[in-house]
């Protein structure tokens, strides 16, 4: 696995365990592996659907490695197919706390005679380097959809926008999606459906 | 109820190639931070993982041992508490008024310059007292 190629043992081990030892690393390995291979696979549309509900990179990062470690620490030894649900469930909670934690400073901001400058940092020319280049005008079109879409969906409330970004990009079934989003089937189905209905009204007829 | 129709599915479609596009288009930055991030969760689940399972009890060692030396403090200073607040004299009179006595200098005096005559007053202050309690 690349991942763990480069991945530094946390604290030295014996290098040929025996017995017991021995079987415990190889279990501690595979498990280890398996947790790399799902969070790589979640990952980058994890950071996706946190920067849709924060509109924020860096608090969207800090939601995401928050819900990993957590993740790790408190859910790691149940099955791994729990992992997906419980992982967006926990990614939840935290944007929710962020969320809170961001109103009520705002409120305390407000009262302050003057504010900070903008807090957003500066952006890294490294950084900014795309994946892949389609052809400039299909860019600008794609570009276009795009925020027209992230604009509809930053304006759907947060249940059926968190419905719609784990049915529609992560992909997750309807039991999946309660069980992330802590409610009944029934609910999920309202909520996506009020998301599209919503997201047809605003975008109209949407082309990409 | 509930089914979408045709135009939604089609959006639905739409939104779905949209948002995979715009995860194939975050940079490196990001994904060198959720990298970053994985990878200490990971090594956070192997260092568990790796803890021998009696470890899991003996962490609470030190809980425990700091728990135990919180009550025994308390047992040892618990006699030297007080007890009820301020002594109460027989006649109900808070003895605080003695503490004023030793305080004040003119009372050492007083005690430093008697002879019996003083002691005989103070007994039939006190018999004085009890009497007028006890009416």
């Amino acid at each position: 696995m690349p991942g763990l190629a480069t991945f530094a043992p946390p604290y030295s081990m014996p290098s040929v365990p025996h017995g017991d030892s021995a079987v415990r690393e190889a279990s501690a390995q595979a498990h280890a592996r398996a947790l790399n291979d799902f969070l790589a696979g979640i990952e980058l549309k994890a950071f996706r659907m946190a920067r849709s509900a924060l509109r924020h990179e860096d608090d969207a990062l800090d939601a995401v490695q928050d819900a990993m470690l957590q993740l790790a620490r408190a859910y790691g030894e149940r099955p791994a197919q729990e992992w997906k649900p419980l992982f967006y469930r926990i990614l939840e909670n935290r944007i929710r706390d962020m969320q809170r934690r961001r109103t009520v400073r705002g409120r305390v901001m407000a009262w302050l005679p003057f504010r900070a400058a903008d807090e957003d940092e500066e952006p890294d020319p490294i950084a900014q380097a795309p994946s892949d280049e389609p052809t400039p005008g299909r860019r600008l079109e794609i570009e276009e959809a795009m925020r027209a879409l992230d604009g509809a969906l930053e304006a759907l409330p947060r249940r059926q926008q968190q419905a719609f970004m784990l049915r529609t990009l992560e992909g997750m079934d309807v039991a999946q999606t309660a069980v992330a989003m802590g409610c009944s089937e029934g609910s999920v189905k309202t909520h996506y459906f009020r998301a599209l209905q919503s997201l047809r009204a605003q975008l109209g007829d949407f082309q990409t | 109820m509930n089914a979408p129709d045709d135009r939604s599915v089609e959006l639905e479609a739409q939104a779905r190639v949209l948002l995979a596009e715009s995860v194939t288009r975050i940079d490196g930055r990001i994904r060198s931070r959720l990298n970053e991030a994985r990878q200490a969760a990971v090594a956070e689940s192997l260092r568990k993982r790796r803890r021998p399972a009696f470890l899991h009890g003996f962490l609470l060692v030190p809980t425990a041992g700091a728990v135990a030396a919180a009550v025994l403090v308390a047992m040892v200073l618990w006699p030297h508490q007080p007890q009820g607040g301020l002594p109460v004299s027989d006649g109900g009179q808070v003895m605080a008024q003695d503490l004023d006595l030793i305080a004040d200098g003119e009372g050492l005096d007083m005690v430093e310059e008697s002879d019996g005559a003083f002691y005989e007053w103070a007994a039939a202050q006190a018999d004085v007292g009890n009497s007028e309690t006890s009416s």
